[in-house]
C-alpha cells in the first residue's frame, strides 16, 4: 500500500465534512438569511424528518440490506396518528390526552411494518428488496384506504404547539422561558431557540448512533453486514437480529410521520415518497456501503445535512428547487470520484 | 458476495425436470393462476380487447424492465431508466413542438425531435457507463448521479407541464392496430380504419394486433437473442458472474459495461418515445411513479439476483405482466385503487414466500 501524505489522507476521508464545510460557506456568502439564528434553525428543522429515515436505513445497510419501505412507512404513521388524534378528540378526549394517545398507538402500530418486513427477510429469506418493495406498495394502499383522497386533517391544535415549539423562548428584558412562547409586544425584541423537534430527533439520533456503536447489538449488526456466514457460526442468532434491526427501521419511520404531523398539523399518505432514496443518497454520502458491514450514524448525519443545507440553501437562494436535484446528482458523482483517487483510505476491502 | 446471496435465497433447489417446461420460476405458473383467477372474477377480463390492452399498456414497462434486465445481470442497477425515459419524452415533443411552430413539416419536425429524444437519453447512459466502467463508480451511485441530472434537465425544458401542441398524427401511429375488421360490412385495412367506415360506427370495428404489441415482440426477440445466443450476451453474463474471471478470460469489461449501460439508456429513451406516440403529449417522469423500482421488481420477480450473473429476458417480461396483469385484473374485478396497492403487495409477498418454502413446487 503507497503511504499518502497527511493533507491527501485528510482529504481523503474527510471529503464529506470537507464539502459541507464549502457548502456552509458558500450559502452563508451568497445566500441571504443563511448565515443566522434563524436560517439554521429552518435547516435543522427541516432535515428532521429525513434524518431519521436515513438512521433508520443506516441501520439495515450495514446489515447488508435495504428498506425501501421507510418512506411510505413515514406516510402511514403520519396519516395513522392524525387519523387517532382527530377520533381520540371528538370522543371527548381533551387534547393533551388526543394528541398523546395517538403518537403512543402510532408508535406501536408503526413496529408491524418493520415485523413483516423482518420475519420475510430473516424467516422466509424474501430479498430484502423484493420484501420492502412489498409493504411499501401495502402500507401506501392502507394509508390512502384510511384518507380516502390522501390527506388526513382536523388534527387538534396541539400538534402545532408541539411540532412548531421551541424549546427556549427569549424575549428582552424579561430573560428565557421554557417551551411556552411568551405573549410580547409587537417590536420587542424576542428570539425562539433550539425547536423542540430537532431535539427530539437528536436525542433519538444519538440514541442509534450509541445502539450500534458502542453495544453488543450493534457489533452484531456490522457482523451479519460483514459476513453472514461467520456472524452464524459465531452464534449469533442472525434471524431474531435481522427482524430487531428491520423493526427499529420501521419504528424510526414511524416516528419521522408523526413528526411529520406534529409539523404540519394533517397526515399525508405520501409524506415521504421522495424521502426514500434521499435517505439511501444520505447514507451512501456519509461512507456506508450497499453490500454491508460499513457505515455510521454521524457520518450519515452529515450526508442528511448537506443534502438538507444544499435544498434550503438554493431555497433561500431563490433558484429553482428542481436544480437541487442536478447539485445532489453531481455532488453523488464527485463523492465517489474522490473515494476513487483515494481508494486506500475510504476503503478497507475491495 | 454472490455465493453468499445464492446461498441464502435459493438453497438446496433441484428443479423438477417435468416442470420444467411450463418454467423454471415460479412467476410464470403465478401468471397462469393469476389469469385463471381473473377470467372469473374480472368483467371482461377474458377478452382479445383486454389482452391487447394489458400489452399495450405495458409496452413501457417491458423496455425498462429489459434495459433493468441486461444491467442487472452484470451485477449492477439502473436507477434513472424511469426518469431517462420522462427525459427522451420531454426533449423530443419540445422539440417538435417548436419546430412545428417554426412552420416545419410535421414528418421533420417529428423526425429531428426523435433523435434529439435519443441522443439525450444515449448521453446519459454513456454518462453513466463511463463514470461506472472507467472511473469504478458504484452502479446504484452512478445512475442515482445522472437520474437528478436528467431530472433537472427534464423540468427545465418543460417547466413541470407536459409537452402540448405537437405535430398532428403522433397518437394515430401510437395507438393504431394492424388490423381493422368491421363485421357487419365485410371491410377491413392494415393500420387504419377501412373506408367508407364513419367515425360513428368506430365502435362496431374489431381492431386486432396493436402496433405497440408488433414494436415489443421485435424489440424482445433481438434481445432475447443478444442476450441468449450472442457473444455480448455471454459476456454480460460473464462480467456478473464473476468480473475478475471475466477480465481474466479477456473480455474487454470497461468497454462492455459502457455498452451495457448505453443500451439501458437507449431502452429506457425509446420507452419515453413510445409513450409519446401512446400519449401524445410529452409527459415527464413523476417523483411518485417509481418506474424504475417497477422495473427492478419485475426483474427480481422472473427470478434475477441483485448481485450479477442471473436473468432471462423472457422472465423478466414474465414479470412485467405479472404486475400488470394483477393491476388489471384487480382493477376489472372491482377492486378500489388503494385495496390494489395492498392486493398487488400481498400477492408479491405470498408468491415469493411459496417460492421459498416449497423450492420444488415450480
Amino acid at each position: 500500500m503507497k503511504q499518502q501524505g497527511t493533507f491527501t489522507s485528510f482529504l481523503g476521508q474527510r471529503w464529506a465534512a470537507l464539502f459541507f464545510v464549502v457548502e456552509l460557506l458558500f450559502f452563508s456568502v451568497l445566500a441571504g438569511g443563511f448565515f443566522s439564528l434563524n436560517g439554521i434553525q429552518i435547516v435543522l428543522f427541516y432535515s428532521t424528518t429525513l434524518a431519521l429515515l436515513a438512521t433508520a436505513e443506516t441501520l439495515v445497510i450495514v446489515t447488508g440490506g435495504i428498506d425501501l419501505s421507510v418512506g411510505f412507512v413515514m406516510g402511514f404513521a403520519s396519516v395513522v396518528s392524525a387519523k387517532l388524534a382527530v377520533a381520540l378528540s371528538q370522543r371527548g378526549a381533551s387534547p393533551e390526552t388526543a394528541v398523546t394517545l395517538a403518537i403512543v398507538l402510532t408508535l406501536a402500530i408503526g413496529l408491524l411494518p418493520g415485523l413483516i418486513n423482518g420475519l420475510l427477510v430473516a424467516r422466509l429469506k424474501v430479498p430484502p428488496f423484493l420484501a420492502t418493495f412489498s409493504v411499501q406498495g401495502i402500507t401506501y394502499g392502507i394509508s390512502l384506504l384510511f384518507t380516502q383522497n390522501g390527506q388526513a386533517s382536523g388534527v387538534p391544535n396541539l400538534a402545532n404547539a408541539i411540532g412548531n415549539g421551541y424549546v427556549l423562548h427569549f424575549v428582552a428584558g424579561r430573560g428565557f422561558s421554557l417551551f411556552t412562547q411568551p405573549k410580547v409586544q409587537f417590536g420587542t425584541f424576542s428570539l425562539d431557540i433550539l425547536p423542540t423537534m430537532v431535539v427530539v430527533t437528536v436525542i433519538v439520533i444519538a440514541v442509534a448512533a450509541f445502539l450500534l456503536k458502542r453495544t453488543r447489538f450493534g457489533q452484531h449488526t456490522y457482523a451479519i453486514g460483514g459476513n453472514i456466514d461467520a456472524a452464524i457460526r459465531a452464534g449469533i442468532n442472525t434471524r431474531r437480529h435481522l427482524v430487531a434491526i428491520y423493526m427499529i427501521s420501521s419504528f424510526l419511520a414511524t416516528l419521522s410521520g408523526i413528526i411529520y404531523m406534529l409539523e404540519y398539523v394533517t397526515g399525508k399518505s405520501d409524506a415521504g415518497s421522495s424521502f426514500m432514496l434521499d435517505s439511501v443518497v444520505a447514507v451512501v454520502i456519509g461512507g456506508a456501503s450497499l453490500f454491508g458491514g460499513i457505515g455510521t450514524v454521524w457520518r450519515t448525519l452529515l450526508g442528511v445535512l448537506i443534502l438538507s443545507v444544499l435544498e434550503m440553501g438554493l431555497k433561500m437562494m431563490g433558484v429553482q428547487t428542481f436544480d437541487k436535484y442536478i447539485a445532489v446528482g453531481i455532488i453523488l458523482i464527485f463523492a465517489v470520484l474522490i473515494d476513487q483517487f483515494f481508494p486506500e483510505l475510504v476503503h478497507k476491502e475491495d | 458476495m454472490g455465493d453468499r446471496v445464492s446461498a441464502r435465497s435459493h438453497s438446496g433447489r433441484a428443479p423438477s425436470a417435468g416442470l420444467s417446461l411450463l418454467g423454471r420460476n415460479w412467476a410464470f405458473a403465478f401468471l397462469l393462476i393469476t389469469l385463471v383467477v381473473f377470467s372469473f372474477t374480472g368483467k371482461n377480463f377474458l377478452a382479445i380487447n383486454n389482452f391487447q390492452n394489458i400489452v399495450h399498456l405495458a409496452t413501457t414497462g417491458l423496455l425498462l424492465a429489459c434495459a433493468e434486465t441486461f444491467v442487472i445481470i452484470t451485477g449492477g442497477i439502473d436507477l434513472s431508466v424511469g426518469f431517462v425515459m420522462g427525459l427522451s419524452a420531454v426533449a423530443s415533443s419540445s422539440t417538435m413542438q417548436q419546430l412545428y411552430a417554426a412552420h416545419w413539416s410535421g414528418p421533420a419536425s417529428v423526425l429531428v425531435g426523435l433523435a434529439v429524444g435519443m441522443a439525450a437519453a444515449l448521453a446519459s447512459g454513456l454518462a453513466a457507463g463511463i463514470l461506472i466502467a472507467r472511473y469504478r463508480v458504484p452502479p446504484f451511485i452512478a445512475t442515482l448521479g445522472t437520474q437528478g441530472i436528467a431530472i433537472g434537465v427534464t423540468y427545465h425544458i418543460c417547466g413541470g407541464f407536459p409537452v402540448w401542441y405537437l405535430p398532428p398524427g403522433l397518437t394515430d401511429i401510437g395507438n393504431a392496430y394492424v388490423l381493422y375488421i368491421h363485421p357487419a360490412s365485410g371491410a377491413w385495412s392494415f393500420f387504419s380504419r377501412p373506408a367508407g367506415i364513419a367515425a360513428n360506427q368506430v365502435k362496431e370495428l374489431v381492431r386486432l394486433v396493436p402496433v405497440s404489441f408488433i414494436l415489443i415482440i421485435v424489440f424482445l426477440l433481438v434481445l432475447w437473442h443478444l442476450l441468449r445466443n450472442t457473444r455480448f450476451g455471454q459476456h454480460t453474463y460473464a462480467i456478473g458472474g464473476s468480473m475478475d474471471a471475466a477480465v481474466r478470460a479477456g473480455i474487454d469489461t470497461r468497454r462492455h459495461l459502457v455498452s451495457i449501460y448505453v443500451l439501458s439508456a437507449a431502452l429506457a429513451g425509446l420507452a419515453g418515445l413510445v409513450d409519446l406516440f401512446q400519449s401524445g403529449t410529452g409527459n415527464f417522469t413523476t417523483f411518485g411513479a417509481q418506474l424504475e423500482l417497477f422495473a427492478i421488481a419485475a426483474v427480481i420477480i422472473g427470478g434475477a439476483s441483485l448481485f450479477g450473473g442471473k436473468g432471462r429476458v423472457m422472465a423478466s417480461v414474465v414479470g412485467v405482466l405479472l404486475l400488470k396483469v394483477l393491476e388489471n385484473g384487480l382493477n376489472l374485478s372491482g377492486v378500489e385503487p388503494f385495496y390494489r396497492y395492498i392486493a398487488v403487495g400481498l400477492i408479491l409477498v405470498v408468491a415469493v414466500v411459496i417460492d421459498q418454502l416449497f423450492p420444488d413446487l415450480f
